[in-house]
Order: C-alpha cells, then structure tokens, then sequence
C-alpha cells in the first residue's frame, strides 16, 4: 500500500512541475483532473496503511497507563 | 517604428522572480525524493511519510494559487484550440469591440479577457475562476458546440466599473436616453449588438482565425 501511495505521490507531483514550468491550459487541466485526485487517493492509502500498521488510533493502554499514573 | 526596441520586448513585472512558478518546484523536490524513497523500500518512517504528506500538500497549495494567478494571462486562455482564435482576433484589430479595447490599451494587455469576462468586483472574479473550472471540464469533455455563445447574459456592469464615471460616455446623448438607461439598467439591454459592434468577429466564434 505505500508503494502504491508513493506511486500515486509521485504522478500528482509532475502534475505539479509540470504546471510550474508551463502553465497553460493543458497543465491547467492535468493538475486540476488527475493531480487532485491522485493526490487525494494517495494522502487517503498512505492514512489507511497508518491505521493498519497501528498509528492515528486511540490507544487503550497508553489511556490506562496515564490514568494509573495520575 | 521598431517593434524589437528593449522597451517593447520586454514584459510587465519581467524585473520580479517568479516565486509563484519556482514555490511549487521547490516544495515538490524533496517531496518527490521521500515518494521515490518510499517507492523503492515499500516502507517510510511515519516521520518522514508526514513530511512527505505535508510538502506535497505545500506543492499543491502553491500550484492552485500559480493557477489562479496565471489564468487570468491572455496566453492562458489562448493556450485550449477552441480560444486561440479569439485571443488571435484581439491583435488583428478588426473592428470587433474587444480588439478596439486592446488596441487602444483600454484593457490591460496581459489580462484582457479576464479583465471584462471576470464580471464587476470580487465575486465577480468568484464567478470567473467557477467558469474557468467548467471550461476545463468542457475541454475535457468535448462538450461544447461552435459557434461559442456565452452561457448567460454578459454582464455590463464590467463596461460600466470603468465608463460609468468617464465624462465622455455620460456625454453621449444615446447614454442619456432614459429608456436606454432603463433598458441598460435592468439588463433588458447590452452594450454590443444594437449600439456597439460586437465584442468578438463571428469568424473567431465559429473557431476560425481572424479575418485576413
């Protein structure tokens, strides 16, 4: 999944370059239709391999450890 | 007259650097060498992956306000197949209303089309990045049809934010008709078609070039 994410990262970014260096109305058009949503499906995976892999969830232990502490 | 003299080559703001063309580079750089990274080794330290997230949400950020900037430009607009020959019909100064206003240096030159089909005021300009994202999915699409027509009525209060006030057009007698001004008033009425020729040549709207 973060390969995939990373490969969709990429394709968003020389939409990106590619608007910088010539901004005309097909990079208009590249960065608006494929940029965007490659950029949002790969921001979207790479968060959902992060909540796979353990990360941006509520940890229950780490709670109990603080409440024991206090 | 010599057209290649240094003050008619060169170009309004040419003595800035364009951080608006150079701020996206530089945020999608090393963005782009985390997403290589992390393509390689199919794994990123959640640290660095953020990073990666943040610069290229930071190139994209940057992109959209060079895109905003940038499509007000005359060559933007010219740059799709179905405008090249309006913007090409600006320069042939062919009677047409808007290629009098660019000849005369009644609009601005780099923001011509913008400068009367973004509307009157900040919504105005609301409106025009709106139209210009639905002309995109028209290109893309396909989904237009020659000879080009405006969706709706053009709005005259982009004429008159600049002649309103001008003691040369409350001068003119048909201006102080109060029927026309009625007419004028309540957009029963135009500027172009009855009175002022029209604003672009038929040959341009039907996806020519200008007349030669």
């Amino acid at each position: 999944m973060i390969r995939l994410a990373c490969a969709l990262g990429l394709v968003s970014l020389a939409t990106v370059v590619r608007l910088a260096v010539r901004t005309d109305g097909s990079g208009a058009i590249l960065f608006s239709f494929v940029g965007f949503p490659a950029l949002i499906s790969a921001l979207a995976i790479y968060g959902a391999a992060r909540w796979r892999s353990g990360a941006l969830r509520w940890n229950e232990g780490t709670h109990l450890r603080h409440g024991k502490e206090q | 007259m010599n057209p290649s003299g240094p003050l008619f080559a060169g170009q309004l703001g040419g003595h800035g650097f364009h951080w608006l063309h150079v701020l996206p580079v530089l945020a999608a750089l090393p963005a782009a060498a985390i997403l290589f990274w992390g393509l390689v080794r199919n794994r990123l330290l959640p640290a660095v992956g953020g990073a990666g997230a943040c610069l290229s949400a930071a190139a994209f950020g940057f992109g959209s306000l060079l895109v905003f900037d940038d499509s007000k430009r005359v060559p933007f607009c010219g740059s799709c197949h179905v405008m090249a020959p309006l913007v090409a019909s600006l320069r042939a100064d062919d009677g047409s209303l808007a290629s009098t206003h660019f000849a005369r240096g009644l609009v601005p030159h780099d923001a011509a089309c913008f400068t009367c089909h973004s509307g009157y005021g900040i919504w105005g300009n609301a409106q025009a990045k709106k139209a210009g994202l639905m002309h995109m999915v028209h290109t893309v699409t396909g989904d237009y049809h020659l000879p080009l027509e405006l969706n709706a009525p053009f709005d005259i209060d982009s004429c008159l934010g600049c002649h309103l006030e001008a003691p040369r057009f409350r001068a003119v007698e048909a201006h102080q008709s109060p029927e026309i001004q009625q007419a004028l008033a309540s957009r029963e009425m135009g500027c172009t078609g009855a009175c002022h020729p029209a604003a672009h040549p038929p040959s341009a709207l039907e996806g020519g070039g200008p007349p030669r």
